[in-house]
């Protein structure tokens, strides 16, 4: 196990966490703007994957920035039409947060079945989007595609930071997020705000959902675990709070990847709930709750 | 002149009125008669199936709908249920009774540990309850030794109960119903007991429920070890009805079911957790004559169903109930030439 071997896991579980990053950031944006624990998040991701997946299948000499942007497209339709059809739906008839979130676990039901139904239950192997070969890195060795996953996954959500921060309608989303009723008097619309929201996180997941894909297999089931653990990436870091979903996603990815090689593979998400249990114990805000007291 | 306040509050539980207890009886049975009329062993054991997770749900309606903790968890607690038992009677050779109830044991012990955690809010006591129930798949699915891994733990005996093996399925449906029976009559009853006001209490308004002198974490510690108390039973009577264990049973997709069924039947209500039990339990399997499409209509169901809002299926009964009331309350009214403004039903 020499130190290239190491560099090589730090890269992979940084990549991995960007994927759980980007879900877990859906699942924060979500439940600022909304309250809803929206669990269909992990199949707005996968059936982003698997639309990406088919254009290439129609398309295979599509760049890789085409085929990310088909799945971003395809996962920001689906998350849109869900707040449209259904919970908006819910909200107009003020229907109890619980039911809306039963709901989206309905929703996910739903998305599973549909796929198992469109794309059939085997696994679908994704050609390698970000070329083969290998990177080096003053002699450490690392896969291209690691690289790339890992880059994007920093650069999208460093444009959401931009967006969030200098633009009207990211603003808008923000003081939505912190203040419905105030935010509703200053002339924000609160409708199209949670259908702005749910298109971004729609996006996201997209992303995470092709560079997920091309890690592994792109498969029916493939949102479900990875949804799961976003949404424990997301309370990780406090839940509501985008940085901390960032860091919840980045760190959730790093635990889970040294525990499988350092500890037990057996046990790698069970040492990772462990975690989550101790800190949430600690600190009931998780990580960023941590962060603020300790400055 | 405080105490006097305190000691006003009744410590007495709310009576039941005949009304409820006619319902209850005729409702227990009809249950009870099911067998009479109904032989095939598959409906049968179906109907067993949804006394046993009804059970876990009643729990779990203690836990959501009276005390407001959301648990994603209840699998875990159904599971080591399950396991004990099996263990218990295949390895060690106990019987039955002692199994079932060192099940229910054996998981509230387990609750214990996990107790701390109730002083946890909301989302975050749901992602907790969900990390321990993702652990305790795991250990059920890694401990080879133990619980057989993913091959199974088989061999578990029939359910006997003094000497006499329940070999026809007419009688471990029975048991099945008496027990979850018991359950309900029991949460029923804590419902409307002291304790039930004061968890009520609780959930509505947690720092009101403090300032008036309620012991608040060690309520809610109670209802989420009396949940896992009841879980644990549930899965000691799972194990032997299906006699083969896989840790699969236990997911935490398990423990979403379980939710389902609160909330589907309509949270707080005991007897929409029974309901909900038997929507999920029952209607994949009725709409298997749709093929693959049945578990998408399935989901599409429930989204339907969350329309209803939190009253969920008992809710709409209820509100069918006060329509058809409604009418024929009108009828008689125009009848007799009344022009009372009818009540607006209230949300």
């Amino acid at each position: 196990m020499g130190q290239e071997y190491i560099w090589d896991l730090f890269v992979g579980a940084l990549a991995i966490g960007c994927v759980y990053s980007l879900v877990a950031l859906g699942f924060a944006m979500i439940i600022r703007a909304t309250g809803i624990i929206h669990f269909a998040q992990g199949e707005v991701m996968m059936l982003g994957s698997m639309s990406a997946l088919s254009a290439l299948w129609l398309l295979p000499k599509l760049p890789p920035g085409i085929v990310m942007l088909v799945g971003m497209v395809a996962s920001a339709i689906v998350s849109v039409a869900m707040e449209l059809f259904v919970y908006r739906t819910l909200r107009l008839r003020r229907i109890p947060i619980m039911n809306v979130i039963t709901a989206t676990v309905g929703m996910s039901i739903v998305c599973i079945n549909a796929a198992q139904i469109i794309w059939g239950s085997e696994p679908l192997r994704y050609p390698e989007l970000f070329g083969s070969g290998t990177y080096g890195f003053g002699g450490v060795r690392i896969s291209p595609q690691l690289v790339w996953i890992m880059g994007m996954g920093f650069v999208i959500m460093g444009v959401l930071q931009l967006f969030l921060k200098h633009t009207r309608l990211g603003l808008a989303l923000q003081a939505v997020a912190q203040d419905p009723d105030a935010a509703q008097l200053m002339g924000a619309n609160l409708t199209r705000m949670m259908l702005v929201t749910f298109a971004i996180t729609g996006l996201m997941a997209g992303a995470a959902g092709v560079m997920l894909g091309s890690l592994f297999f792109s498969f029916f089931q493939m949102g479900f675990i990875t949804g799961l653990k976003g949404f424990i990436a997301a309370t990780l870091g406090g839940l509501g709070s985008l940085g901390g979903a960032m860091l919840g996603g980045i760190v959730f990815g790093l635990i889970e990847t040294f525990t499988a090689v350092y500890i037990s593979s057996a046990y790698k998400d069970g040492i990772g709930m462990v975690l989550l249990i101790l800190i949430l114990l600690v600190s009931p805000t998780g990580l960023m709750g941590l962060w603020k007291k300790s400055k | 002149m405080e105490k006097e306040q305190v000691n006003a509050v009744p410590a007495l539980s709310t009576p039941w009125t005949t009304r409820e207890r006619v319902a209850a009886l005729g409702f227990a049975a009809i249950l009870l008669a099911v067998p009479l009329f109904e032989t095939r062993q598959f409906v049968l054991h179906m109907f067993s199936l949804v006394a046993i997770n009804s059970i876990v749900a009643l729990g779990l309606q203690l836990l959501f709908g009276f005390s407001g903790q959301l648990s994603l968890g209840q699998a875990a607690f159904y599971g080591i249920g399950a396991y004990t038992s099996g263990l218990l009677t295949t390895k060690l050779g106990f019987p039955f009774p002692v199994a079932i109830v060192a099940s229910g044991v054996a998981a509230s012990f387990v609750s214990l540990l996990m107790v701390p955690i109730t002083r946890l809010s909301g989302v975050y006591l749901a992602v907790s309850t969900l990390g321990f129930s993702i652990l305790v798949y795991l250990v059920l699915k890694n401990e080879e030794w133990l619980t057989g891994g993913t091959f199974g733990f088989i061999g578990i005996p029939r359910v006997s109960l003094f000497g006499y093996v329940l070999r026809n399925p007419a009688y471990s449906y029975l048991l099945c119903v008496c027990l979850a029976l018991a359950v309900y009559l029991g949460l029923a009853q804590l419902e409307r007991s002291r304790f039930g006001r004061a968890v009520n209490a609780v959930r509505q308004n947690e720092d009101a429920a403090r300032a008036s002198g309620l012991p608040v974490t060690l309520l809610k510690s109670q209802c989420f070890v009396i949940a896992a108390f009841v879980a644990g039973i549930a899965g000691s009577l799972f194990a032997h009805q299906v006699r083969y264990l896989a840790p699969d049973d236990f997911t935490f997709w398990k423990s979403i079911e379980f939710l389902f069924m609160v909330v589907i039947g309509g949270v707080g209500s005991l007897f929409g957790a029974v309901l909900g039990t038997a929507f999920v339990v029952l209607l994949p399997e009725a709409l298997r004559g749709i093929g693959q499409y049945r578990m998408l209509v399935f989901g599409a169901l429930i989204v339907i169903v969350m329309l209803f809002g939190a009253g969920g299926l008992v809710g709409f009964l209820r509100s069918v109930g006060a329509a058809l009331r409604g009418l024929i309350t009108r009828n008689t009214k125009a009848r007799s030439g009344a022009t009372l403004p009818r009540a607006a039903p209230h949300e």
